[in-house]
């Protein structure tokens, strides 16, 4: 980057200041280096990146020339010549020539800002040196996807804030992907542009080296979450013979191996979802193992369910326990798939317990629930991938279960009724249009992802064109599109007076709307011949962005409706299509009208269920499951505590307190759950601070149900 | 008076006997509601009762609780009139 130069205008007498060789100007270029003044390189410039014939480049030159001579200055730098020619552009009317032509990059106090204070769009992201260059290097990106990348019409949506782009910053990603264990066991670790290639793992702690390394890289490679499936399964052959002792530190090593993973990029800790299951999944039962160095076992894995469950009972047992200091880990978060065969499978009640008792004391369990014949592949906040019949197929040769989501684009519900007050007809007319501006960004991204795809193992995402198995890493013809929708309640209170919960009138409205924007996913997946489908978007700064700028452009009316606090700025809109979290309904009730979207939700969708300091019994919130499962079509369900975790002594206790009970420390991490993942409150936005003030921690619902009096 | 709530789609080999059952009610001893879930209005009440599969009949009384379901398949005639309440 360009930074402060020292500019010496040192005029040759014997020439005429006119000329451009007359101002023998030292310019510090963004290249580091000084350069003289030469004014045909703003001539070539012009030319190459923006088409414009020689004589206009010459005349702005010129211009530009006669500006810096006139202004005298002592210190110029390369970015400010640019801008100068930037304004001449403009003022000869060729703007098309100056959005060529710009410059992308940050102000000075911004880095300032960047470099001493957190950022909290992502609670994710530590503070420090890897974080900032992160930070940066995502804001030069988004300005560059929304110049570049997309159009007009849809980068223009994106800044009024009638629908969010996600991860602009790394737009020359994919969005979110689920990884299949059996690749690196049968193809070992080999990346491109790595010095060593390493066969297959032929020891279980190998296998894990290999699965934190390729978790690392595919980071570099998606925006987002990184998914393994089926984990305690594929390992399962590794472990015979392995003493519990020995398995219990390989679990060990696993959870922590992932959780301080905060020396990746941007000091990030890899997202990381781990799916598990108690039984052997069906469309693995009779699929043939991959044991130690890559080799087939002669067995196939519905041999190996008591390995498997070794494997995740000591998990939980990990989990259980918590880190050094006895908070919660926040990655890798473990997702158990609940099926009609977990309640056929010996042992499932002591499995159901033993992870309701982690649930409850640290929260960390995830709770999916694949009814009837469904399978599902999980990551992210809530994605998931229900498996197709292609899937299933491709479940015999399980290294080719490799899904990816290529975006996310989310539909600002609350501003539709806004602009549609009263009138049914044009709010859905102007929600079907939203859709077809989610499709287009959509379409867009593909484009510019593909065309990196197609620069082949030269290109930046080499990786995802490896064909170690014969075909790309990067399935494109299998990636889903994700629409996503923030603040249907909101929504649905505007335009009819009434939040989801108040009345079916209000919930049946809601459903409606999901209806039209599922109905509409699939009549444009037919028409493009690709996988459009919606997800709750996870929306840790979706929300708190869609409100403000709502109050920006509607306050009259979005005054109304925003949630929170309007005077402190601390406003927010309900996640997706959940109840409003300060409802008072019992939890069970929360979780049934939630689900009732969850069928038409295709990727993906989850409720939380907030406990506050509460500690429910491992038993009372196992028979809270199976009702879920039984009687509800909930697709995933969470449980979140609050904690304490003091500084001072090291102590980890319940609840968000002010001071830490044990010492009276007043430097203290407050930590839930702020959307899909632990982390801690002090990283949180405003909007999402807002959120956890007006939480329903469902005080004493557990407790009553433990009792039997609920 | 009841409320017989038909879910049907168009790529559904049982749907039609089903609509046949549903159009042969006697209109003064239940009102038929048919919902395509196809549309934004059949598939949001298919959600509402979680309807997984067509066709489905459900049977509402006066107060819309639901007092009959038959989800994935066509009763006979006399279990449906039977859940209305025809004798």
């Amino acid at each position: 980057m360009g930074s402060v130069i020292d500019l010496q205008a040192r005029q040759k007498p014997e020439q005429k200041i006119s000329e451009t060789t007359d101002l023998a100007l030292n310019v510090r270029t963004s290249s580091e280096d000084m350069t003289g003044w030469d004014r045909q390189k703003i001539v070539v410039a012009l030319v190459r990146e923006t088409g414009l014939d020689q004589q206009t480049a010459e005349d702005i030159s010129l211009d530009v020339e006669a500006v810096i001579k006139k202004a005298d200055i002592k210190c110029i730098t390369a970015p400010l010549i640019r801008e100068i020619v930037d304004s001449k552009l403009i003022e000869r009317g060729l703007e098309d020539a100056r959005k060529k032509h710009t410059r992308l990059g940050v102000p000075i106090y911004d880095v300032d800002q960047l470099i001493l204070h957190p950022n909290k769009e992502n609670a994710n992201v530590p503070h420090g040196p890897e974080a900032t260059n992160l930070t940066l290097a995502e804001g030069i990106k988004k300005e560059y996807a929304l110049l570049r990348v997309f159009s007009p019409e849809i980068g223009d949506a994106h800044m009024r804030g009638d629908i969010h782009l996600h991860d602009l910053g790394f737009i020359d990603r994919p969005y979110c992907s689920g990884q299949s264990l059996e690749y690196i066991k049968r193809f070992g670790l080999s990346l491109p542009n790595s010095l060593s290639i390493a066969k297959p793992a032929k020891q279980p702690e190998v296998l894990l080296a290999h699965m934190v390394k390729f978790a690392a890289a595919l980071q570099s490679h998606f925006a987002g979450a990184i998914g393994w499936d089926a984990v305690n399964l594929f390992f399962a052959p590794y472990l015979e013979g392995r003493s519990d002792r020995e398995v219990r530190q390989l679990a060990q090593m696993m959870v922590y191996e992932f959780s301080q993973q905060a020396v990746a990029r941007g000091g990030q800790a890899i997202f990381t979802d781990i799916n598990l299951y108690w039984e052997v999944p069906k469309h693995f039962e009779n699929v043939p193992a991959i044991g130690p160095g890559g080799v087939f076992t002669g067995r196939t894995y519905g041999d190996y369910e008591k390995e498997a469950q070794r494997f995740v009972w000591f998990l939980f047992d990990v989990y259980r326990e918590g880190d050094g200091t006895g908070r919660p880990f926040f990655f890798p978060k473990p997702l158990v798939h609940i099926t009609e065969k977990f309640f056929r499978t010996e042992g499932h009640q002591e499995f159901l317990e033993h992870i309701c008792d982690v649930a409850s004391e640290k929260g960390t369990t995830y709770f999916v629930f694949d009814r009837g014949e469904t399978a599902k592949i999980s990551e992210c906040c809530r994605l998931s991938f229900k498996l197709n019949d292609n899937d299933l197929n491709d479940a015999k040769e399980p290294w080719k279960m490799r899904f990816c989501a290529l975006q996310n684009v989310t539909v600002n519900l609350p501003r539709l009724a806004y602009k549609n007050m009263g009138d049914e007809q044009k709010l859905f007319n102007s929600l079907t249009s939203m859709v077809e501006l989610a499709v287009k960004a959509h379409l867009e991204k593909k484009r510019f992802i593909e065309s990196l795809l197609a620069l082949g193992e030269t290109g930046p995402l080499a990786m995802l064109t490896m064909k170690t198995d014969g075909q790309p890493y990067i399935r494109m013809h299998r990636a889903s599109y994700l629409i996503g929708m923030v603040g249907l309640n909101e929504m649905v209170k505007a335009f009819t007076g009434e939040e989801l919960n108040e009345s079916k009138r209000a919930l049946k409205f809601g459903l409606k709307v999901i209806s039209h924007m599922n109905l509409e996913c699939q009549r444009l997946s037919e028409k493009h011949t690709m996988h459009f489908v919606l997800e709750q978007t996870p929306a840790e700064s979706t929300s708190y962005r869609f409100a403000r700028l709502d109050l920006r452009d509607y306050g009259e009316i979005a005054r109304q409706y925003v949630r929170g606090t309007i005077d402190s700025g601390e406003i927010y809109y309900t996640n997706s299509t959940c109840l409003p979290v300060s409802s008072r309904e019992n939890p069970i009730e929360r979780v049934k009208s939630e689900g009732l979207f969850h069928p038409i939700i295709e990727a993906g969708s989850i409720t939380h269920i907030w406990l506050g300091e509460s500690k429910p019994s491992k038993q009372s919130l196992a028979n809270f499951v199976v009702k879920v499962f039984r009687e509800t079509l909930n697709d995933q369900i969470a449980f979140s505590p609050e904690f304490t975790n003091c500084l001072q002594c090291g102590r980890t206790v319940r609840g968000l307190l002010d001071a830490c009970p044990c010492c009276g420390g007043q430097e203290i991490d407050g930590i839930t759950r702020i959307t899909g993942y632990f982390t801690k409150v002090s990283g949180w936005n405003k909007g999402k601070l807002a959120e956890l003030k007006e939480r329903n921690k469902n005080r004493g619902f557990f407790a009553r149900t433990q009792t039997g009096s609920a | 008076m009841p409320t017989v709530k038909l879910f049907t789609k168009q790529q559904c080999p049982r749907c039609p006997q089903a609509k046949q059952l549903c159009s042969g009610l006697e209109q003064d001893a239940c009102s038929v509601v048919s919902y395509d879930v196809e549309t934004a209005d059949g598939l949001a009440e298919a959600a509402f009762f979680g309807v997984q599969a067509t066709p489905t009949i459900i049977v509402e009384d006066d107060a819309e609780n639901v007092v009959a379901e038959f989800r994935g398949q066509v009763p006979a005639r006399e279990e449906l009139l039977k859940a209305i309440g025809v004798r």
